[in-house]
């Protein structure tokens, strides 16, 4: 069984009035399962209410399925006895920096996780020192959170993350606060800590050129998973995603419109390299 | 009613250990109708100069001139200068509070002391101007969507009638479609009112596609002040601050660095798919001499 299962998993809230009455029933997330593989950088995508945040949410047990089943390394996540098993291996990092910061030096903010599970105290020193590096943000471990920039804070909320040894972190749009430095600063720690620690990595996101790297997409609407597959077989569909609300890379869009203009550009084109490589072909194709 | 800044400096904490200079004599001309990008990094200063533009914020030095007259003068009516200067904080809707949205975007125009008439028609007009369909006036604010809701908070400010309208990351956390609705939406009210509109943002593509002048903010001081092309050819100074050009001009860029004749001051996909097609209109004529 791979890190993460989710087999027909729905959830439903009720909707209440001011009184309480209930209103009706919304399902946020209807009928979908995944299975993700230890190592691997999915990426979910889906426009303002689709059900993404409610998902991720499913996966360190902050919520329980209405119906169906989520396994986190091969553990129910509607198992009590499990939920501290399953939140130090699926950790979560949220959109807003300044929510997820409590201590008031950067290495203490790292060392919470690992002190609250009862690490000892030299090993959570070791923890939070190697946790500081991955993210790039051991030269800052003295300082106080909030002299940091948007970015290096986000950094050091995942370093927290890190410190508690997870085999999987689930970003929920961790970079929408963010400037485009910042934003680069956590896609690349992220990346890093997909292709060095092997930790695996489900990402959230508004931004598609984020979801390149990705080794496989989800794409969600009305609860459902609606488009799943690589980066290049997601961003080939341009205007089915423009219909759920979505986007892709500039790149992509760029090739796209030419090939609709008659050039014979492929689908599905996602860096500038590609771009390149494809425009080359047009030439040799007119004859060049 | 143009705004003039002139030599405006901002410290926090002025007289303090912790003193920090938030803006650095800054001289400025807004004059009406324009489209303005204001970008910078987290930090840079933007948000305080935005916030001085509207008298929130009141300089440490220097002077600001709205319509000919300093906002910081004794006898100066800061409560019209904050009606014709309206400002869209990031995240405004997490100031909706009404019970029903047609209520919370009277809300400020009561405040004017106008006729309930009068403060119904602004409202009404407001929230036509953001495209809020009327099934949603008597609907919670709290019900709607997150582009929904932005837009309520926007048509807030609008039913002032501001002259100038500044906002502060309005797209920020929307899905890409919420982005672009809002931004055209913005556009069209420019174009159909007049009304100067001050954009602080964190998207260069966003920024090259719809401005018409982009104000660059570096540790509190303005680095670039010019048309988007002007100022994106300065790419490499921008990524040294934290900032970038559009994707598009460095799509733009590896072709050049490939050998393809093309231009890559180019900011926008329409330029650069119109750039690409005229570069092979050229090789196809070139080709028929040969």
């Amino acid at each position: 069984m791979g890190i993460i299962k989710v087999r027909d998993l729905i959830y439903e809230y009720i909707r209440r009035d001011e009184e309480g009455n209930v209103e009706g029933i919304t399902t946020a997330v209807d009928d979908v399962s995944l299975d993700i593989r230890q190592g691997d950088f999915v990426a979910i995508l889906g426009h303002n209410g689709s059900g993404k945040s409610t998902l991720a949410k499913h996966l360190n047990a902050i919520l329980y399925p209405t119906e169906g089943t989520v396994w986190v390394d091969g553990k129910d996540t509607r198992d009590d006895a499990a939920v501290w098993d399953i939140r130090q291996t699926a950790g979560m990092v949220f959109q807003n920096p300044d929510n997820q910061i409590i201590g008031q030096v950067v290495e203490e903010d790292v060392g919470f996780g690992p002190e609250n599970m009862g690490v000892p105290t030299r090993e959570i020193w070791e923890r939070v020192e190697e946790s500081l590096k991955a993210v790039g943000m051991y030269q800052f471990r003295k300082f106080s959170p909030n002299k940091l920039s948007g970015g290096q804070k986000q950094r050091v909320s995942i370093a927290g993350v890190i410190a508690m040894h997870p085999k999987c972190i689930v970003l929920d749009e961790p970079t929408a606060m963010l400037d485009p430095k910042g934003r680069g600063e956590v896609i690349r720690a992220v990346r890093a800590l997909n292709d060095v620690e092997r930790i695996t990595i489900i990402l959230i996101t508004h931004y598609m050129e984020e979801v390149i790297y990705a080794d496989k997409v989800y794409v969600m609407d009305k609860g459902k998973v609606t488009l799943e597959g690589t980066p290049r077989e997601v961003f080939s569909e341009v205007e089915r995603l423009k219909e759920l609300r979505l986007d892709v890379p500039q790149v992509t869009l760029l090739a796209h419109e030419l090939r609709r203009e008659g050039f014979p550009m492929p689908k599905g084109v996602l860096t500038n390299q590609e771009f390149v490589e494809a425009l080359d072909r047009c030439i040799s194709e007119a004859g060049g | 009613m143009p705004i003039i800044l002139d030599k405006v400096s901002h410290i926090y904490g002025e007289d303090t250990a912790m003193a920090v200079m938030a803006l650095n004599n800054i001289s400025l001309v807004i004059p009406d109708g324009q489209f303005i990008g204001l970008i910078g990094h987290t930090g840079s200063g933007k948000s305080t100069l935005a916030q001085h533009l509207n008298g929130l914020m009141k300089a440490t030095a220097g002077n600001i001139y709205f319509n000919g007259e300093d906002i910081d003068a004794q006898d100066f009516d800061k409560k019209m200068l904050r009606s014709k200067v309206g400002l869209v904080f990031q995240y405004p809707e997490h100031q909706l509070f009404e019970t029903d949205v047609f209520a919370d975007v009277c809300f400020g125009p009561k405040n004017l002391g106008l006729s309930k008439k009068e403060i119904e028609l602004r409202a009404y007009e407001a929230l036509k101007l953001v495209g809020l369909e009327d099934d949603y006036f008597y609907q919670s604010p709290f019900d709607l969507s997150g582009g929904q809701k932005r837009r309520v908070a926007i048509a807030g400010v609008l039913a002032m009638k501001p002259d100038v309208l500044i906002l502060d990351e309005p797209t920020a956390g929307l899905d890409p479609k919420g982005r672009d609705e809002i931004l055209d939406q913005i556009a069209r009210l420019k174009r159909e009112t007049g009304i100067t509109v001050l954009l602080v943002s964190h998207s260069m593509d966003d920024v090259a596609k719809y401005v018409d002048r982009i104000i660059v903010m570096n540790k509190g001081s303005v680095m670039y002040d010019d048309a988007p092309r002007e100022v994106f050819r300065h790419y490499q100074e921008l990524e040294e601050i934290g900032l970038a050009a559009p994707q598009v001009t460095y799509i733009m860029k590896a072709l050049r660095d490939h050998g393809y004749d093309v231009s890559d001051e180019v900011t926008t996909i329409a330029e650069a798919r119109e750039e690409i097609s005229n570069y092979f209109a050229r090789f196809a004529a070139a080709r028929k001499e040969r």
